[in-house]
């Protein structure tokens, strides 16, 4: 009884100084983001000082004041929710649309048609990008909405992501709907998307992070203050001719936190969202 | 007359269900892609208009240039750097989170955090951290290098912003292979007298396999691509040393206004990603270890 006591305390403790050494290195491995929320709290004169403190006695707001008055910031937020709402609206509209075509019928062509689909995530937009920058550009289209949408109006991922869904979705189903019948698109609309309400949560959500995080497309197409996004904002401070550290991890603190906790609070729908967009064989 | 109507109605509603995806696919990745193709063989002007086709002479004159295989070389270690740390990394913090434990939902947050995090704002975050003066991490390491202006640590400092925000991903995925490993296999391992790393090389690696070769060539891809942390830590400098083949893509295509330049490099990286998933398939076929 008492070596089992015994036993029963070491393995305790030893579960508990694994947990100290996982969360201790967690929190080595999030340093740069824990400096930056601090120093940004701090006043400009105490920035430079080595060694470096997470703390000061004279905590201020100035740096947040100076990104709030010298940029449009709220413009950019703005503006970065617009484009995400449209984007993530499309995608998730037209990926339904195709999947529910993908997984649902039999039609001729169909799997060289969904080559087509899969074959556009070996094309990275990075690669096409100078190209729909001059097709925007001679459009007129630069500092538009439109532009800024543009290249994410649709993506494979999503088209995958939703087809792997409707896949599991029994083929029965559908028939006893039509039997009773319900129309193709009546199936769609009925059954089908409200079933994959946590699927379409998972893809919005990585769609979300990724679109919000987006930088070189932006950059392109925007060269007016009222039509930048929040990661433009932020490159701004950062290649501005005087670098100021406490605007810059103000700004940087603004722009990532929102994302935190979008991440924290959706992790399980997230992390499901790209397990399921990795295309694998 | 009512059956020929309903097949009908079978016929077209999945063509009309995929066209309006299809069409936007046509729109902003294949049209520009068989441009950027073709332009590869043209002169264009500054508005990025054909002038005339010129055969393969743009692609002679970047082959026999150094600067052009300069580049190749640095998109290659970029690349490699990346891959080595990241998998490395991520491969330790997966292994420490397999068995879920006291609190594991905390720590397996904060290995993932940073992909949340937009490379612009981590750019940001390690301009700070890299500043030559009073920088922390020169005050960790105990140098004084002015990490992004010195052609030695240049690479390295882009590197590893790239690496601190792919760690999280593929920690991720990798999570996933080794949480697959049967709980029994590990026992029997441990009575047949494995050590931890034994357990690992012999067992975790093995069954995780799909998900490591998957992350391998995932962060392979990833750099390549990788463009916001160059632009805005060294600009592609100092001299080239940190001008990958994306970033001179956007440097000749932008703001040198070289349409055809741009194009030759765009269609290279196109070849480089377009060989490692070629090459993934293929291995993938071979050797992934699948239960």
């Amino acid at each position: 009884m008492n070596e089992r006591t015994q036993q029963q305390i070491q393995k305790q403790g030893k579960a508990f100084f694994s947990f100290i050494f996982k969360f201790f290195l967690g929190i080595v491995f999030i340093m740069p983001l824990i400096f930056c929320i601090f120093y940004s709290f701090k006043p400009e004169t105490q920035i430079p000082v080595t060694p470096p403190t997470l703390f000061t006695k004279t905590p201020t707001l100035m740096h947040y004041a100076w990104v709030l008055t010298h940029m449009p910031f709220f413009t950019y937020v703005k503006n970065s929710l617009i484009v995400c709402f449209i984007s993530i609206a499309s995608q998730i509209t037209l990926s339904s649309l195709a999947a529910y075509g993908f997984s649902f019928f039999e039609f001729p062509g169909k799997k060289q048609l969904f080559s087509v689909v899969l074959a556009t995530m070996m094309i990275p937009s990075d690669i096409v990008i100078i190209m729909n920058y001059s097709l925007i550009q001679k459009l007129g289209l630069l500092d538009t909405y439109l532009a800024l949408v543009f290249p994410t109006l649709i993506s494979g991922t999503a088209i995958f992501m939703m087809r792997q869904y409707y896949l599991t979705i029994p083929r029965s189903l559908k028939d006893a709907a039509t039997i009773d019948g319900c129309t193709d698109m009546g199936f769609l609309f009925k059954i089908a998307v409200p079933l994959s309400v946590p699927t379409i949560a998972s893809l919005g959500l990585y769609l979300f992070i990724n679109i919000y995080n987006l930088f070189l497309w932006p950059l392109l197409v925007t060269n007016t203050d009222t039509m930048r996004t929040v990661q433009i904002g932020i490159s701004m401070i950062v290649t501005s001719e005087r670098l100021e550290y406490g605007p810059l991890l103000a700004g940087a603190t603004c722009c990532v936190v929102p994302v935190i906790l979008i991440f924290i609070f959706g992790q399980d729908y997230i992390v499901n969202g790209m397990i399921a967009g990795a295309v694998k064989g | 007359m009512e059956i020929k109507k309903k097949t009908k109605k079978i016929r077209y509603t999945p063509y009309l269900l995929i066209a309006p995806s299809l069409l936007l696919f046509c729109m902003f990745i294949y049209f520009p892609f068989v441009k950027s193709f073709l332009f590869s063989f043209a002169v264009t002007n500054r508005r990025g208009e054909l002038v005339k086709w010129v055969g393969l002479s743009n692609w002679i004159r970047m082959l026999s240039k150094p600067e052009f295989w300069g580049i190749v070389v640095v998109s290659l270690k970029f690349a490699l750097i990346n891959l080595v740390s990241t998998l490395l990394t991520s491969m330790i913090f997966a292994l420490l989170c397999t068995r879920p434990g006291l609190f594991s939902k905390s720590y397996q947050l904060f290995y993932s955090l940073p992909l949340a995090i937009a490379s612009a704002p981590a750019a940001a975050i390690w301009t700070f951290l890299f500043k030559q003066e009073g920088g922390i991490l020169n005050w960790v390491l105990g140098t004084h290098f002015a990490w992004t202006q010195e052609a030695n640590t240049a690479l390295l400092s882009c590197a590893l912003v790239n690496v601190w925000m792919n760690i999280g991903a593929s920690f991720i995925f990798l999570l996933v292979g080794f949480r697959s490993v049967p709980l029994e296999m590990i026992e029997s391992a441990t009575i047949d007298g494995a050590g931890p790393f034994g357990k690992t090389i012999h067992v975790m690696i093995p069954i995780a396999s799909p998900q490591i070769f998957f992350v391998f060539f995932l962060n392979i891809i990833t750099s390549f691509t990788t463009f916001a942390p160059i632009r805005l830590l060294t600009d592609g400098g100092p001299s080239t040393t940190t001008t990958t083949l994306i970033y001179a893509v956007y440097k000749w295509g932008i703001q040198n206004g070289r349409f055809e330049t741009s194009c030759v490099y765009a269609m290279t990286l196109f070849l480089f990603i377009f060989c490692t998933t070629r090459i993934q398939m293929a291995l993938e076929k071979r050797t992934v270890y699948y239960q």
